[in-house]
């Protein structure tokens, strides 16, 4: 790890303050893909700005049918809360399945978000949840806010704060781990909303993706017998040492199958 | 053999991405880090070989001028002409190319050394994980021309070794360099990066095997043709794999009239290879097994029968093979009736039934595994017991644990062989003033080797005690009886214990009673029948193994829970491989792919679902335990039976064979492909 | 320089070190706890976990000023925490590790036994399948992990006495 600053904001404000007096600073949350990455040197920031411990970064609050949820909130918590689980119990499972205990202890909702990792789980839930991403400076729906690999809307100084999740009716998420790494090799969220149903697919793709067939299909009649043979086009998937474009393309399919199954 | 030089750090060429180029020394790993960012190297990128394949190729760009066709040397064993005589007047010949792949060892402690020398002696003390002092002072003054006496190993602890902790690495002479022209200690400490690209690798090995049978399915003769990729340089061990380890036991546990092998050993631009858990052993014996598996698919035979009458029976023992190797003692249909019975073989068709009503492809797969152990560098095996003041007898040896329980087994031995209590004995390994000759940790051997000389230092100390017991206790020696620890008068109560004893005689060094325990011990020949039943999901191409069972023939079993921990560590670690583990080198650049555990599937807990030992001993009268050795029988059993079970599994579909490793989105390509979908492209192919 | 007060096995520690100082090599070096090792660099194998707050983390993927203020458990301190004056006493995982053989070379060990202390402290009567689930963040290359999951399983019951 190259030599840096680490500082940790005692409120919002300070951190906004820590961001504009030093641009090369980046956030420090949970750490997860932070440090490896630095312990690697492929990022050299000047300085580091823990924001994992500040109070409006914190809360689970569930009321009007969405489910916001504070960017410091760990995996562990997300898995563990009973508002989490009462309003959207898939979620909770998501994040039980993120990684292992070790890192679900200390990775953030927020970060992973904010990383937007083309294998990383939250993504899809997002998607498939219709999800704002609520910053210090706005409020950004997920779509607009996922922007491709590793990248987001997100301005330079800007802090996620919370991410508010629509309440579905029902919904499952089903991923298929990349056997080294456990990072979604598929991953499928399938949410059944009251205005329509949502499925969300990461880790097969350059980036997390709303799967319009697979929804077209499951809103006809939501069923797993309505994916049968159904799966996202091939060409745009992503190809590797480790598999095939087809394969994640087929495993997209599986796995949206198994999460309607989970469901019906 | 055509070997060229390994310098430490490389010189106008650099051989494999990985190669130590550059060295720097600081006050702490973390500015050596930063300055070492600041080094400078100006590369001329040359064309890369990687594989195999490329290597042999026509014109192929050739890494070192002492190895025209990057050809290390060709190597042959048995009768190549009497073979081709069998293949002629064969009426059914089965051939098939099995590929092992390359693998990275990965022990969870991370290589390391630390270095000072004393200016005033000339001697070097070095630090590091080791399989013994004595191979790593040899291997280390080859390396650096200091002569042996003049380094002082020392090594406590081994974070796991499995034959990639047993060589001299680059790293060791630079930081020994380094100490002596500083005039202060030196230590480097190896990240997992600096494993995945710096250690020795495993495996890499082609195996090309054809078996000749006559018409009632008796087998006529088996020939290999091998080429085993030896990496950049040539290790000590790298060429011994792919030849003798290879060869020796290249008919199994099968009488065959013939045998015959063919191996060449390649130079690539990868990470040099050589010993890994087995070190070809489990290679030979996986290519055999899936042979045998796959001839009798394709001859219509049933498998177990084709086995069962081809086997070396129990009482051809000793049986000389056709390339002259003996194999003392076995019960191989034993073995197998045993392993076949407690797997529930004869049960297996309603299971696949019913998991084929789940939508599942179950398959059951078989080996009978045999392999060679036991054999040494050194011409023989020494320990010495050694009483000390504070009341244990101290055991000095040369094998390094690196985590196969010497300290236990070996002082049970000891302690058995004295019938005092084992908190009495202690076993240290690795003495760096010790001037013992023996086998470090390889091949099995410890317990056989190192073990047996244990054994004969209790007898020993008894008769060194004797005389001074009988002066003790007033006696005449041959009055006295020895048993449970102490010498008695026959016939009387007097007594005196051994300890006892060894506390009056205590004052001189060395000690009256410190004694040398030693022997040359023969080769063994582990063997087992391993039995893996697998489940597929078809969907997604993940693999389940729903039951082990591992049958062995180890030989007289000391200490049963941690023989047993070694089957389930060598089985794993054949799981690893069979399912996921492999070392992929971009052709085009020479960067190795999988240089990270989040590239590099490394097995998990609860990979074997149910999972049961048991030991078959026909104890061997090589060594005097009786003992045929534990440490990589597991792999020589797993590779074979897993990737039978898959193959059994994947039969009905029509895939006979399929390259290892049986990652998911390989076994779904091929299911896929077998079901009749066209598939654009496939999974990275193995690579050896 | 960072300045870091936390408590490390019961007792209150302050450091200065580089901001860049890793948790572990802060405890490895600075504090001479070296029974907790470092395996990887990439937050997989798991040797390097301890205790943050009572919950497993893995002290190579955090600075050690991140861990500022914050109660730390290590292996040397685990045996200590069933009791007062129990600091002799192996913790019922150690002493299940023990009894079933669930270590070879010893290398991932520390991490291991904190990784199913911390799952054991939450759950404490895991099934097979919730053992498995919470060692996936801890390799091991030796035992093929039959004997960890069964001492697992006995640790549970030594602890629910």
């Amino acid at each position: 790890m190259r030599p840096l600053v680490y500082r940790r904001a005692a409120s919002l404000a300070e951190a906004e303050r820590l961001l504009a007096e030093h641009p090369a600073a980046t956030l420090l949350a949970g750490g997860m893909t932070l440090i490896p990455t630095l312990k690697l040197r492929l990022a050299r920031p000047s300085h580091v700005v823990d924001i994992a411990r500040l109070a409006e970064l914190r809360g689970i609050d569930g009321k009007d049918g969405r489910l916001t949820v504070g960017a410091a909130t760990t995996h562990a918590e997300v898995a563990g809360a009973v508002a989490v689980r009462r309003a959207i119990p898939a979620l909770a499972e998501l994040a039980a399945g993120i990684g292992d205990p070790q890192v679900r202890n200390a990775g953030t909702l927020g970060g992973s978000v904010a990383n937007n990792d083309p294998a990383a789980d939250y993504p899809a839930a997002v998607l498939a949840l219709d999800a704002t991403i609520e910053t210090n400076r706005r409020t950004i729906p997920a779509a607009e806010f996922l922007v491709g690999m590793f990248a987001t809307a997100l301005a330079p100084g800007e802090i996620v704060l919370r991410v508010g999740f629509a309440m579905p009716e029902r919904a499952a998420y089903r991923k298929f781990a990349h056997p080294a790494s456990g990072y979604a090799m598929a991953g499928v969220f399938v949410a059944e909303h009251r205005d329509g149903v949502r499925v969300a697919v990461t880790g097969a793709g350059p980036g997390a993706f709303r799967w319009r067939e697979a929804e077209a299909a499951l809103a006809k009649r939501f069923n797993a017998g309505s994916l049968a043979g159904l799966e996202p086009d091939a060409s745009g998937l992503n190809a590797d040492i480790h598999a095939s474009a087809e394969y994640r393309a087929n495993l997209a399919g599986v796995m949206a199958r198994r999460a309607v199954a989970a469901i019906q | 053999m055509r070997k060229p030089v390994w310098p430490p750090l490389a010189r106008e060429r650099v051989h494999f991405v990985g190669q130590p180029v550059a060295a720097v020394i600081a006050e702490s790993a973390a500015a050596a880090a930063d300055a070492a960012e600041l080094v400078q190297i100006e590369y001329r990128d040359l064309a890369p070989v990687t594989t195999l394949a490329d290597a042999l190729r026509e014109g192929a760009p050739q890494l070192h001028a002492e190895a025209p066709g990057n050809l290390a040397f060709d190597f042959e064993s048995g009768d190549a002409a009497a073979a081709e005589a069998a293949f002629a007047k064969a009426a059914h010949v089965s051939r098939l190319t099995l590929r092992s792949q390359r693998l990275v060892g990965n022990p969870m402690e991370p290589r390391a050394c630390a270095a000072s020398h004393d200016a005033g002696t000339a001697i070097y003390t070095i630090y590091t994980p080791t399989q013994g002092v004595n191979g790593m002072r040899g291997a280390l003054s080859a390396l650096t021309n200091v002569p042996r006496e003049r380094l002082r190993i020392v090594a406590q602890d081994v974070g796991g070794s499995f034959g990639i902790r047993s060589p001299a690495y680059p790293e060791h002479a630079v930081v020994m360099a380094a100490a002596k022209r500083l005039g202060r200690p030196v230590k480097w400490v190896g990240t997992r990066s600096e494993v995945f690209l710096g250690d020795n690798q495993g495996r890499a090995l082609e195996l090309t095997g054809e078996l000749a049978l006559d018409a009632t399915g008796r087998i006529l003769a088996l020939r290999w043709d091998h080429v085993a990729n030896l990496g950049a340089y040539a290790t000590p061990f790298g060429a011994w794999v792919g030849t003798r380890n290879l060869t020796v036991t290249m008919g199994g546990v099968y009488r065959i009239p013939v045998l015959y092998g063919r191996a060449r050993c390649v130079y690539t631009n990868t990470a040099p290879v050589s010993a890994y858990r087995g070190a070809g052993r489990p290679d030979i014996a996986f290519a055999i097994e899936r042979l045998i598996e796959y001839a009798a698919a394709e001859h219509g035979l049933d498998p177990i029968e084709f086995r069962r009458r081809n086997f070396v029976p129990a009482e051809a023992m000793p049986y000389k093979t056709a390339n002259g190797t003996v194999y003392d003692s076995g019960d191989f249909a034993a073995v197998m009736d045993d392993a076949l019975a407690r797997a529930g073989h004869a049960g297996f068709a309603a299971r696949r039934a019913e998991a084929a009503a789940r939508g599942k492809l179950r398959g059951i797969g078989v080996a009978a595994y045999l392999e060679a152990a036991g054999a040494g560098a050194a011409p023989k095996d020494q320990v010495r017991g050694r009483f000390g003041a504070d009341g244990f007898l101290t055991v000095w040896t040369l094998t390094q644990s690196g985590g196969q329980g010497h300290e236990t087994t070996f002082a049970e031995i000891v302690a058995s062989g004295l019938g005092v209590p084992i908190e009495r004995v202690r076993i240290r390994a690795s003495d760096p003033e010790a001037d013992l000759v023996g086998s470090g940790v390889g091949g099995s051997r410890s317990l056989a080797g190192c073990g047996s000389a244990c054994r004969v230092l209790a007898d020993r100390i008894v008769e060194q005690a004797r005389p001074f017991a009988a002066e003790a206790l007033e006696a005449a020696p041959e009055d006295l009886e020895y048993a449970r620890g102490a010498f008695t008068i026959k016939g009387t109560g007097r007594a005196i214990g051994l300890f006892a004893l060894a506390e009056r005689l205590a004052g001189p060094t060395p000690h009256p009673l410190d004694a040398l325990g030693e022997g040359t011990f023969g080769a063994t020949f582990p063997n087992g029948c391993h039995v893996a039943e697998v489940e597929i999901d078809p969907d997604t191409g993940a693999t389940r193994i729903v039951r082990y069972t591992a049958v062995d023939d180890i030989g007289t079993v000391v200490s049963p829970a941690l023989a047993r921990g070694q089957v389930h560590g060598g089985v794993v670690q054949g799981a690893g491989q069979v399912f996921g583990e492999q070392a992929i080198y971009a052709p085009d650049s020479g960067q190795l792919l999988t240089a990270s555990f989040a590239d590099y599937p490394m097995p998990r807990a609860g990979i074997i679902e149910r999972f049961d030992v048991h030991p078959h001993p026909v104890p061997t009268g090589t060594n005097v335990l009786g003992a045929k050795g534990v440490g990589e029988s597991g792999c020589s059993g797993s590779l074979p039976a897993l990737a039978n079970a898959v193959l059994d599994a994947l039969r009905p579909l029509g895939i006979a064979t399929l390259d290892l490793p049986f990652t998911p989105a390989r076994l779904w390509e091929a299911i896929a492909a077998a079901r009749g979908r066209a598939l654009s492209r496939r999974a990275h192919a193995p690579q050896v | 320089m960072a300045k870091v007060a936390m408590t490390v096995n019961g007792k209150a520690v302050a450091l200065e070190l580089e901001d860049r100082t890793l948790l572990v090599d802060a405890l490895r070096d600075a504090l001479g706890l070296t029974g907790t090792h470092v395996g990887c660099d990439s937050t997989q194998c798991g040797c390097c976990t301890v205790h943050l707050d009572g919950r497993s983390v893995k002290s190579c993927s955090m600075l050690a000023p991140q861990a500022d203020g914050r109660a730390i458990l290590t292996i040397e301190g685990l045996a200590g925490i069933e009791g007062p004056g129990s600091g002799d006493a192996l913790h019922p995982v150690q002493q299940a590790f023990t009894e079933c053989h669930a270590l070879q070379c010893g290398f991932c060990t520390p991490g291991m036994i904190m990784a199913a202390a911390g799952l054991l402290a939450e759950n404490p009567a895991p099934t097979e399948e919730e053992i498995v689930h919470a060692l996936e963040g801890n390799l091991c290359r030796c035992t093929g992990y039959v004997n960890i999951v069964s001492a697992v399983q006995r640790a549970a019951e030594l602890m629910r006495g």
